[in-house]
Formats: structure tokens, sequence, C-alpha cells
């Protein structure tokens, strides 16, 4: 006979991981932001069409990874300050005041935090290019590239090689470049992720890339592009456009 | 006026037959009796001068403060009831800062404005069972001066929450003749150095008394320096200069 009363513990966990990956790369005049639209739970594929990158503005593009329902809610709760910003002051907030929005709105969450990694990319109010990265919490940078998610141990370091060129070596009387060429960079992302594809089983299915132009910016490394769709509906401002890919389904 | 006063006046917040809300109208008269504040827009920046009335020789005329800084890039001059500018200045400050840390940029001078706006119609208002916060409207009218992304603007509000975006605007006692005098003489191109000298004449000719250093208050907004007070030798140059 069992008579003892054994202390128990229960526990709630209101967290899950959906797997994916996004990535972001800023050039001189351009940024290029994307995800791949697999949603997962474990082994299991929930859907295979579940976007992960949302355009905001005509000039900025937000990457959302991890727990894909507190991501989907974070990016209704941004889209919703947008737009309250637009009534108020009478202009599309700036890349860096929605940079500086996500973190105060992240770490209003400090103690119960929504469990995703933020990847904002697009043109500066000085049309550069910009990449801005956050951890669930709302410390963020301003960088060149970034990777995150499921597959961010595989694809960052690829990038840090091929974006930073860490680990190269210049030819003789050369340096490497600072800002490489749209096409370049197009094919970098879709190297990534098929490769992503290739080695993690969390990551696959379709591939979606933004891509935001400067204003002025001509489409060039865009023409050749197969399937390219545009979003912006004037060509004067800044201009986005989506491509999409399949990735592998296994 | 006080011939047709009647039960409408009482009410803060209660129209009368003819649409109108007596204590507003009250509010904006008391405006009348203040002195003179003037603001001038122009492409360099953005002046301001007010006349500080010095009531006695014992009074010290640097204790009158008639402009504030709202922000680096934000100034305000009052006229009226300088009291109750103080909680208008107070909330315009929390606004800019807020806006700041919330989206890492300046506030822009319209938003600053309206948000000080929303507060002048908060009068009366009472949640439940509990007291109003304010029994009365604000008896005072401001000029906001400021630059951001869309260059230098000077904004006038008045206590019944209406705000207007002016080149240039007196407001006060002398107001009428000074408003007169400014669209006599304001013009799209005019320099800063212009425009002080063009403040501190209007200034002049509606004060009762000799203008100099001490009773007089200069400030400017402008892109290189932000806001600022003059102080008393930049003042008298302009003076000496007028």
């Amino acid at each position: 006979m069992d008579s003892i009363a054994h202390p128990t513990q229960r526990q709630f966990n209101p967290y899950s991981d959906n797997g994916g990956t996004i990535l972001a790369i800023a050039g001189a005049d351009f940024t290029v932001i994307a995800g791949d639209t697999r949603q997962s739970e474990g082994y299991s594929i929930q859907t295979r069409y579940a976007p992960k990158v949302f355009p905001l503005t005509d000039r900025a593009v937000l990457a959302v990874n991890g727990f894909a329902a507190d991501g989907n809610m974070f990016v209704k709760k941004v889209k919703q300050r947008l737009e309250w910003y637009r009534h108020a002051h009478s202009k599309d907030m700036p890349l860096r005041a929605i940079a500086r929005l996500i973190q105060t709105m992240l770490y209003a969450r400090r103690f119960f935090p929504f469990y995703v990694y933020n990847i904002l990319g697009g043109i500066e109010e000085d049309g550069t290019g910009a990449v801005y990265s956050f951890d669930p919490v709302g410390s963020y940078e301003r960088e060149a590239c970034r990777a995150a998610g499921a597959a961010q141990s595989l694809v960052q370091p690829f990038l840090d090689n091929q974006i930073y060129f860490n680990n190269q070596q210049p030819a003789p009387g050369t340096s490497h470049p600072v800002h490489l060429p749209l096409p370049t960079i197009l094919s970098i992302v879709i190297d990534s992720f098929t490769g992503a594809t290739e080695r993690h089983i969390e990551v696959g299915d379709g591939l979606e890339m933004y891509v935001v132009l400067a204003k002025g910016r001509g489409v060039q490394g865009l023409e050749d592009v197969r399937g390219v769709q545009e979003l912006s509906v004037t060509e004067e401002g800044e201009r986005i456009f989506v491509i999409r890919r399949d990735l592998k389904k296994d | 006026m006080f011939l047709t006063r009647s039960e409408y006046d009482r009410g803060v917040n209660t129209f009368s037959p003819e649409g109108r809300l007596f204590q507003v109208e009250y509010a904006i008269e008391a405006i009348k009796l203040g002195s003179t504040t003037v603001g001038i827009c122009t492409p360099e920046g953005v002046v301001l001068a007010v006349e500080k009335r010095v009531q006695s020789p014992l009074l010290e005329s640097s204790a009158i403060e008639k402009i504030m800084e709202i922000d680096r890039h934000l100034g305000c001059a009052m006229s009226g009831l300088t009291a109750d500018a103080r909680t208008m200045i107070d909330h315009a400050r929390v606004t800019a800062q807020n806006h700041a840390f919330t989206y890492d940029e300046k506030i822009k001078v319209e938003s600053v404005t309206q948000a000080v706006c929303d507060l002048a119609l908060r009068f009366g208002e009472s949640v439940h069972d509990e007291e109003a916060m304010m029994s009365r409207p604000f008896g005072v009218a401001l000029l906001v001066a400021g630059i951001d992304e869309e260059g230098p603007q000077l904004y006038h509000t008045d206590p019944s929450g209406t705000f207007m975006r002016y080149d240039a605007k007196a407001i006060g006692s002398g107001s009428e003749a000074a408003q007169s005098e400014l669209q006599d003489k304001w013009y799209k191109r005019i320099s800063l150095f212009e425009a002080q000298k063009l403040s501190l004449r209007v200034l002049k000719q509606v004060m009762e008394e000799k203008l100099d250093h001490h009773n007089v208050q200069l400030a400017q907004v402008t892109p290189e320096t932000g806001f600022e007070i003059l102080n008393e030798v930049k003042l008298k140059e302009i003076i000496d200069a007028m």
C-alpha cells in the first residue's frame, strides 16, 4: 500500500518552437529580407505555407521567427502601432523609429516575452539599406546581415564568410567590396536556404524573398529574376518586390 | 456682454441656446489681459519675443519666465494666466520625451501642439463619481515654435483647444496693433536677425514702458543650436541694432 503522499509538480508551458529560418542582408541602396514558409512542431509539419516575412510600410519589412502564434500577434500589434502613428503624425514611421518601437514593445513584455526573434529590413531615411536584428526582449543592433531561427547556426557562418569575407584573403593588390550587388546577394540568399533545407529538418517547403529598393534606384539586378512580383503601387519612392521559390518538401 | 449674462455662464461645459460656451470665450478674453507676446517664423528659424511687465522696481525681472523650452528643438512663449501654462508645458515636455524614448526621433512641432491642445478641453471632465481634474478652461494662449523635418514652424493655441500655424503671430494685450504691424512688415525670406529686430520693434510700439533688456525676453529655435533664450549681451546687441 502506498499511503504516503508524494510531492507532485505541475507545469504549463505556454510556448512552442515552430521551426523555420529567416535572414536579411543590406546592400548599399537595397535590402533583401527572406524566410522559408514551413511551420512545424516536433516532427510534424503543420503547414507548408505560413509566411514569416511581412511588409510593414513602403520601405520596411519585418521577418519574425520562433513561436508562430506570438509572431503573428506581434506583427499584428506592430502594424496597429504603425497605423496609429500615421494618424497622429501624418507620415509613415521611419525605419529606425520602427526599430526603436519594436524594442519598446518587446521590452514591455520583459516578464512574459513574445518568444520571437525579429529581423527588420528596409531603407533608412538617408536612402541606405539597413538591417536591424532583435532578441526576444528587445536588445537590438543595426547590422549588414543576420540570420535567425532553426538554421541560424548553419546560415550565419556562411553569411559571415560570404558577406563580411571572414577568413578570406583578398587577392594581392585588391580589397574586399564593402557592398555586394543585388544579383550576388539574391544568389547567396537562395544558396543559404537550399543549404539549410538540405541539412535542417525544420527548414523547407517554400522561400519568400522581399527586396526593398531605395528611392530613385532602378530595378537593375531584378529584370532577369524569374517570377518577381512588385508590391508597391507607384514607381516614385521606395519599391518593394517579392520573389517566391520552391524548396525541397522532404 | 455682461448685460446678457445668464445661467449658461456657470456650467463650464453647457452650450448656450446660441451654441456658445461662455467659459471658453471668457478664457479667451483673459488672454487679452496678458502681456504681449510675438512669434515670427523665418527660413533660418523661429523667433519668440515677450514683454515682461515689471510691476515693481523691487521685482527681480529675471524671475519672470514667459518663454520656456519644451525640447531641444521646441520652444514656447505664453500670454495670459501663466500659471496655467505650466501644466500645458509639463504635458508637452513629457509627450516630447516619450516620443523620443519610443521612436528614437524628434517629435514634430504639430504633434506636440496637438498634444497640448488635447489637454485644453479636459475641463469639467470626470470619471464616475470622481472629482473632475480641471474645473475651468486654461486662461492662457501659447506660441509653440520649433523645427522638424518640415522646417521651422510656429503654432498658436488658445483655450478652446484650437491650434493654427502662422508665419507671424502676436497674442496678449497689444496683439491687435502688433498683429497688423506684423502683417505689414513680415515677408517670406526675412532673415533671423531681421525677425529679431522686427519682433522687438513690434513690442516697443505696444509697450507702455521704454523697451530695454530688462523688460523684454527674446528666444529662438534654429537648426544649428536648437532652442535658446538669448542672453543679456545678445539681447542688448539686437536692441542697439533696432
